[in-house]
C-alpha cells in the first residue's frame, strides 16, 4: 500500500501511509486511538475507500471497493465484533456466506470443514455442536476457520484478545502463529505491548495518521515502542502511591453470589484501592457486581459505613454512595446518543434539580467540575458521548460518578479497549479520586495493571478467593500463578 | 515538536465547533424541513385547490391537526422514551368518546362525566404502561388493549350511536374562543406543556436517557419504567381528551369514530423525524409532523380521493420514512 490518504471530513484519518507485508509474516500494528491503524486495516478490508494512494497485491494493482472484493482477492477481516451465529452448528458457521451451491448434510459439512477446524487449534471440536456453546476465543477461532476456507491469504486481526482471558489468548497466538508458518501473512492490530513480541515479526506504529518504517521486533524493548508510540516518554504509567487512609467504609462479610463458590470477606478504608484480579469468569467481577446489588447476593452482607445494604438494589447502592462502573461501556456505561453533559450529569440528576425542574446552570456547574477533573474538553459538552474517542468515552463513563461524590467507586475492567495514554490518564485519575478519600474496588484480567495501581490485591481463581494480601507482597509471577493455577498454594483448582 | 497529548487537545478543540451543535442541529434541521414542507403544502394546495383557503376549510383542518396532534404529543413521550408506539390509541379515544356520551346520556352532568372520562383513559393508559415498565413488548402490548378498548366501546354502546341529550358539552366540541377552535387552543397549550415537560424537567430527562440507553440508565440509578408508565399514561390522557371533544363536536359518540387515527400519528412521529430507536427528538417535531398529516389529508379530500387512496398514500409515507430512517442508522453505524 502506497500513499494512503483518508479524510473523514476535514479529519485527515491518514496522512500518505506506505505499508508492505511479506508473505508468511505476522505484521503488529500499534498505535493510539485515532492514530490511523483502524482506517487502514478497513480500507484493506474494503470497508473503507481511500482518497489517495495505490495498493497492490503479489505484486499486482489492486482495486479494493467492497468487502467482497476484498475476500476475492484473498484478504480477510476479523472485528472485534464477532459475527458468530450462536444457534447454528460449528460447520454451518463456518460455511456461512460460502458461495457453495452443492446439498447441505451435516455429515459432509462436517468434512468440510474438520481441516479448517484443525488449522486454528479446534480439531476436537465437534462441527455439529451449536457455535453458541463455545468460548468467546473458540468462537473466534471458528470465525477464522470461516475465512480459512475462503482461501484468505491476509488476515487480519482486530483486536482479536480484547475480550479474552489469558489462558485464551494463548490459544488464539498459537493459531495466529501456526498461520504465518503456512505462509499466510497476518495483520495483527492490538493494544497490548507484551503480545507484540511474543507474537510479531515485525511492528508498524503509527501516529496522528502516519506510519513509521516496519520494525524487526528483535530490534526494539518495550520502552522504545511506548516511547515511538507516544512521542514522548512514558515516564511512569502507575501513578504513585500515598499512604493516608481513613476510616473503613465498606465492609463484605461471607458474601456468596452467583459466580462467587466460597464466601469472601475484607474491610476496605477510605483512599485504599483493592484490585481483584482472575480471568474471566473468576469471580473478580462477580464481587464488584454483588457488591453493587446487580448480581442478587445469595449470603452475606455487605456493610456501608457500618450499615447493612440491601442485597439485590443498584438503585439503594447508588443512593448510599456506591458507584458501579460495568466491563461494557457502550452497552450500560454512556449514553451514546445524548449530549457529554447529559452523560455527566445522568446520575445525579437530584443535584441539577430544583422542585422537580431542571437548572442549566446547576448542570454545566456539575458537569464542569467533573470534565476539569477529568481532562474532558469543556469544548466537547454538546457532541455525542457517542462520537467521541474509546479513552475519552471511558472518562465519561467513570467520571459521571463524581458527580454523585459517592464513598465507594466498584470498575470492572477500567481500561478495556483504552489506548496507552488514555490508560495512564484513566490510572491518574483513579488514584486522585482515591487520594480524595474514595475507596475504589476495581475487577481486572490485566495482572500488570492489577499490580500497578491497587495497593492491596484479591486473586481470584474459578469462583473461589485465593488470598488478599498488600500488592508489596505479590510480584507478576505469584499472581499469575494465583489466577492459573493456584493448586501449590494448597487452595483447591478444581471447582 | 508537538507531543500526541497536546496535537489530541488541539484537534477536539478544532472539531468542537462543528461537532458542538450537532445534536441541536440535527432536530432544528428536522423541524425547519417539516416547516418547509408545511409551507409547499399550504402553497400548492392554496394555489391548485380553491376551496382549501376558504374560512370553513381552515376550521377544519387546524381542527383535525389538533385532533391528530394531542394524540401525537402523547405518542412522542412513549417513542422517545425508547417504547416505539402504543398502537391502542385510536380505540381508547373511541372508548372515552363512547363512555363520555354514555355517561352525559345517562344525566351524570358535565363535570362528572368529564372526570370520569379521563381518569378511565390515564387508567387505561397507566396499565399498559405498567406492562410495558417490566419489559413486555410495547407494539404487542398496545395492540391487544387496543382491541380490548374497541371490545368495549361495541358493549358500551351496543353498536348503536349514543347521543349526549344534552347541550352542555357543545362548546367543548365546537366553541372558537378569539376565533381558534377549542381543541386547537389545547394542541398549542399541550405542546408547550409537552416541550416543557421533555426538555426542563426532571422527568423529562429521565424519558430521554431512558429512551437513549435503558441499561445504561438502570446503571445509573434512574427509574427506567416511569419513562413508559408516565409516558403511555399521557398518552392515554390526551387520547380521552380527543375522544370526549369528538363526541362533544358531533354531539354522539359511535364506535367507528377516528377511523385511522393511528397510522395517522405514527405518520406524525416518523415524518416529524423522531428517531424510532429513541433518546432523541420533541414533542414540537410531534407537532409538527401531525400538522402535515392533518394538511395532506384535506387535501386529498378537497381532491375526491377516496378514503382508499388515502389510505395508500400514508401507508406510503410511513413505509417510506420507515425505510429512510433505516437507511440513515445503518450509515451513522
Amino acid at each position: 500500500m502506497r500513499g494512503i490518504a483518508k479524510h473523514y471530513g476535514s479529519v485527515a484519518a491518514l496522512q500518505g501511509v506506505d505499508f508492505t507485508l511479506a508473505r508468511g509474516e505476522v505484521m503488529a500494528l500499534l498505535g493510539e486511538n485515532g492514530a490511523g491503524k483502524s482506517t487502514l486495516v478497513k480500507i484493506l478490508a474494503g470497508l473503507e475507500r481511500p482518497d489517495s494512494g495505490t495498493i497492490e497485491l503479489g505484486g499486482h494493482p489492486v482495486k479494493l471497493r467492497s468487502p467482497g472484493q476484498s475476500l476475492q482477492a484473498g484478504v480477510a477481516y476479523v472485528t472485534q465484533e464477532l459475527s458468530i451465529v450462536g444457534a447454528l452448528s460449528v460447520a454451518e458457521n463456518i460455511c456461512l456466506g460460502g458461495d457453495s451451491r452443492a446439498i447441505w448434510t451435516a455429515k459432509r459439512l462436517a468434512d468440510q470443514v474438520r481441516p479448517h477446524l484443525a488449522l486454528v487449534g479446534l480439531g476436537e471440536v465437534d462441527p455439529a455442536m451449536p457455535a453458541g456453546a463455545l468460548s468467546l476465543a473458540q468462537q473466534q477461532l471458528v470465525e477464522i476457520a470461516r475465512l480459512l476456507s475462503r482461501n484468505a491469504r491476509i488476515l487480519i486481526l482486530d483486536e482479536p484478545t480484547a475480550a479474552l482471558s489469558d489462558a485464551e489468548i494463548e490459544k488464539v497466538k498459537a493459531v495466529v502463529r501456526r498461520l504465518a508458518e503456512e505462509g499466510r501473512s497476518v495483520i495483527y492490530v492490538t493494544h497490548r505491548l507484551g503480545e507484540v513480541f511474543e507474537i510479531a515479526d515485525r511492528v508498524t506504529i503509527f501516529r496522528n495518521g502516519r506510519s513509521f518504517p516496519p520494525v524487526r521486533v528483535q530490534d526494539i524493548d518495550i520502552d522504545a515502542l511506548i516511547e515511538h508510540l507516544l512521542g514522548r516518554r512514558l515516564d511512569q504509567m502507575f501513578p504513585a502511591r500515598s499512604g493516608n487512609r481513613g476510616e473503613i467504609v465498606l465492609s463484605a462479610r461471607d458474601l456468596i453470589a452467583p459466580g462467587l463458590a466460597t464466601p469472601v470477606s475484607f474491610d476496605l478504608r477510605a483512599g485504599e484501592m483493592l484490585g481483584l484480579a482472575g480471568q474471566l469468569g473468576s469471580g473478580a467481577a462477580a464481587l464488584v457486581r454483588a457488591i453493587a446489588g446487580v448480581l442478587p447476593r445469595e449470603r452475606g452482607t455487605v456493610l456501608l459505613r457500618g450499615r447493612a445494604l440491601r442485597p439485590d438494589s443498584l438503585r439503594e447502592a447508588i443512593a448510599h454512595g456506591i458507584a458501579y462502573c460495568s466491563d461494557d461501556r457502550k452497552r450500560d456505561g454512556i449514553f451514546a446518543v445524548r449530549r457529554v453533559v447529559e452523560n455527566l450529569t445522568a446520575p445525579s440528576l437530584s443535584r441539577i434539580t430544583v422542585g422537580g425542574l431542571l437548572s442549566r446552570q446547576r448542570e454545566r456547574d456539575i458537569a464542569r467540575r467533573l470534565a476539569s477533573f477529568f481532562e474532558i474538553a469543556a469544548g466537547r459538552f454538546a457532541s455525542q458521548a457517542g462520537k467521541l474517542s474509546g479513552g475519552n468515552q471511558q472518562k465519561v463513563a467513570l467520571g459521571k460518578w463524581l458527580g454523585t461524590e459517592p464513598a465507594v467507586l466498584l470498575v470492572e475492567e477500567p481500561t478495556r479497549g483504552v489506548d496507552v495514554g488514555a490508560r495512564a490518564e484513566i490510572y491518574r485519575h483513579l488514584r486522585a479520586l482515591a487520594d480524595r478519600g474514595l475507596a475504589i474496588v476495581f475487577a481486572s484480567s490485566d495482572n500488570q495493571e492489577v499490580l500497578g495501581l491497587a495497593d492491596s490485591v484479591a486473586s481470584f481463581f474459578r469462583g473461589r478467593i485465593v488470598r488478599i494480601v498488600p500488592t508489596e507482597q505479590l510480584d507478576e509471577a505469584a499472581l499469575l500463578r494465583d489466577v492459573t493455577h493456584p493448586a501449590a498454594l494448597g487452595v483447591g483448582a478444581e471447582p | 515538536m508537538t507531543t500526541p497529548v497536546a496535537d489530541a487537545i488541539r484537534h477536539l478543540d478544532a472539531a468542537a465547533p462543528t461537532d458542538a451543535r450537532a445534536v441541536s442541529r440535527r432536530r432544528r434541521i428536522a423541524i425547519g424541513a417539516m416547516l418547509v414542507a408545511i409551507a409547499v403544502l399550504v402553497g400548492v394546495a392554496g394555489a391548485t385547490t380553491p376551496s382549501f383557503l376558504t374560512f370553513d376549510n381552515l376550521l377544519v383542518v387546524i381542527r383535525n391537526a389538533s385532533i391528530t396532534g394531542i394524540v401525537a404529543l402523547g405518542m412522542s413521550f412513549v417513542t422517545i422514551s425508547g417504547n416505539l408506539f402504543a398502537l391502542s390509541a385510536e380505540e381508547l379515544a373511541i372508548l372515552a368518546a363512547c363512555v363520555f356520551a354514555w355517561l352525559m346520556h345517562a344525566g351524570f352532568g358535565l363535570a362528572p362525566s368529564l372526570g370520569a372520562t379521563l381518569l378511565m383513559t390515564a387508567a387505561g393508559g397507566a396499565v399498559q404502561g405498567a406492562i410495558i415498565a417490566v419489559g413486555a413488548d410495547p407494539i404487542i402490548t398496545t395492540l391487544a388493549f387496543g382491541a380490548l378498548f374497541r371490545g368495549l366501546a361495541s358493549l358500551v354502546t351496543g353498536n348503536q350511536n349514543i347521543e349526549l341529550g344534552s347541550r352542555a358539552a357543545v362548546w367543548i366540541g365546537t366553541g372558537r374562543p378569539l376565533g381558534v377552535p377549542t381543541q386547537s387552543w389545547a394542541f398549542i397549550l399541550l405542546t408547550l406543556a409537552a416541550w416543557f415537560a421533555l426538555d426542563r424537567t426532571r422527568f423529562g430527562r429521565q424519558v430521554v436517557l431512558t429512551g437513549a440507553n435503558r441499561a445504561a440508565a438502570a446503571a445509573s440509578g434512574l427509574r427506567v419504567g416511569q419513562a413508559a408508565l408516565v409516558g403511555v399514561t399521557l398518552l392515554g390522557i390526551g387520547c380521552g381528551l380527543v375522544g370526549i371533544s369528538a363526541a362533544s363536536q358531533f354531539g354522539l359518540a359511535a364506535a367507528n369514530l377516528f377511523g385511522g387515527l393511528d397510522i395517522d400519528v405514527v405518520a406524525a412521529i416518523l415524518v416529524g423525524g423522531i428517531a424510532l430507536a429513541g433518546g432523541q427528538g420533541s414533542p414540537i417535531q410531534a407537532a409538527l409532523g401531525a400538522t402535515f398529516i392533518a394538511l395532506m389529508q384535506n387535501f386529498m379530500l378537497l381532491h375526491d380521493l377516496s378514503t382508499g387512496v388515502r389510505m395508500v398514500v400514508v401507508g406510503c409515507l410511513v413505509a417510506a420514512a420507515t425505510c429512510a430512517f433505516h437507511v440513515m442508522q445503518q450509515r451513522r453505524a
